[in-house]
């Protein structure tokens, strides 16, 4: 795959794929701000087959493989013949209602990669504000930027990188800026965090967490109390979790969260164990 | 444009479609939800929106989300 020095290459082949496309199919979603972060960490790669695109972005010890295609047909030609599929850890991720990724899911499954994970997606919408009926926890507040290491670890122990979509140091030293991520604290530790994105009225919980040593005392609750119950302007809470986090689901709908049908299938190929 | 606002609605009761001119920037929709609201106006109309104009540009407002049904054939 070749690098990708500006964000106009990746429009360019989106544009290319659609120009030609009978039925586009597509897992690139691009957000310039994030695109712009990619290119300039040197994390983003291309290689394209006729009009089918493929990307590669660069995570830690493996990528992530997004594509444009005109129809699932030129897709799966274009996947059969990069040969770093054969070479380098892959994960691909196929978002949409389970009815719509049926046909998908079976080209990539004819092209050596295998389910890996299912994520789906919970929303709550946020209540009117009401005056505090408890005193604020003092344990909670912001995470400051010298906190980002201890932060980015803790999220590494928590989650799962291939599946999880997981932070890299220089992003947690920019949410800390941006005030997105709330700490609690147990002293001089961090025992907990909750890592946040909020776009106008929608605001996505990317990470929540406790550290196994402070389990048990509350900390992630009064996390998402704080976060759910903060002055803002957003109406609408959502998150991904993986489906067979039963302990994390049940934390979720504890705070209000339901599923609303939108699934993110997370396809290995063959160089990542089982 | 009632109708489409109540499909909106069902998607997003949360969110008031008729107050913003750019959902995307707002909050109210991401990528994601456009693809629930492609299946629900397909349903709705009686049409089938191609995956080419499932792009931010086609649901930005409720105005362009009427061009893209007139497109179709939809007379609101």
């Amino acid at each position: 795959m070749k690098s990708i020095y500006a964000i106009h290459e990746v429009f360019d082949a989106i544009q290319r794929a659609k120009a030609e496309a009978s039925s586009f199919t597509t897992n690139c979603f691009p957000n310039n701000r994030k695109l712009q972060d990619w290119i300039d960490r040197g994390e983003l790669f291309a290689e394209t087959f006729g009009c089918t695109a493929l990307f590669g972005r660069v995570d830690r010890d493996f990528w992530h493989l997004y594509f444009c295609a005109p129809d699932h047909q030129q897709l799966h030609a274009a996947l059969t013949n990069l040969p770093e599929l054969r070479t380098e850890r892959f994960v691909v991720d196929l978002i949409g209602v389970a009815a719509s990724l049926e046909p998908l899911l079976s080209i990539f499954q004819s092209t050596a990669f295998r389910r890996y994970k299912s994520l789906y997606r919970m929303a709550r919408a946020a209540e009117q504000p009401q005056p505090p009926t408890t005193p604020a926890d003092e344990r909670i507040g912001l995470a400051h930027k010298k906190d980002s290491q201890t932060i980015l670890d803790l999220i590494c122990q928590s989650f799962d990188k291939y599946a999880e979509q997981l932070p890299v140091l220089s992003e947690i030293e920019t949410a800390t800026e941006c005030h997105q991520i709330l700490a609690a604290r147990n002293g001089e530790s961090i025992a907990g965090l909750l890592y946040f994105e909020d776009q106008g009225f929608t605001s996505t919980v990317r990470y929540w967490l406790v550290d196994r040593r402070f389990r048990d005392r509350g900390f992630g609750s009064a996390l998402m109390r704080y976060y759910l119950h903060r002055p803002s302007p957003v109406r609408r809470f959502i998150l991904w979790v993986i489906a067979d986090n039963l302990h994390a689901i049940a934390k979720y709908r504890q705070h209000g969260f339901a599923p609303e049908g939108l699934l993110d299938y997370v396809l290995a190929n063959e160089m990542i164990p089982p | 444009m009632k109708r489409v606002t109540e499909i909106l609605k069902g998607i997003r009761p949360e969110f008031d479609f008729t107050t913003s001119q750019d959902f995307i920037r707002d909050g109210m929709l991401d990528s994601f939800d456009m693809v629930m609201l492609v299946s629900s106006l397909d349903r709705a109309y009686s049409i089938s929106i191609e995956g080419v104009e499932i792009i931010p540009e086609n649901f930005k407002n409720l105005q362009t989300i009427e061009a893209l049904l007139r497109k179709h054939g939809v007379q609101q």
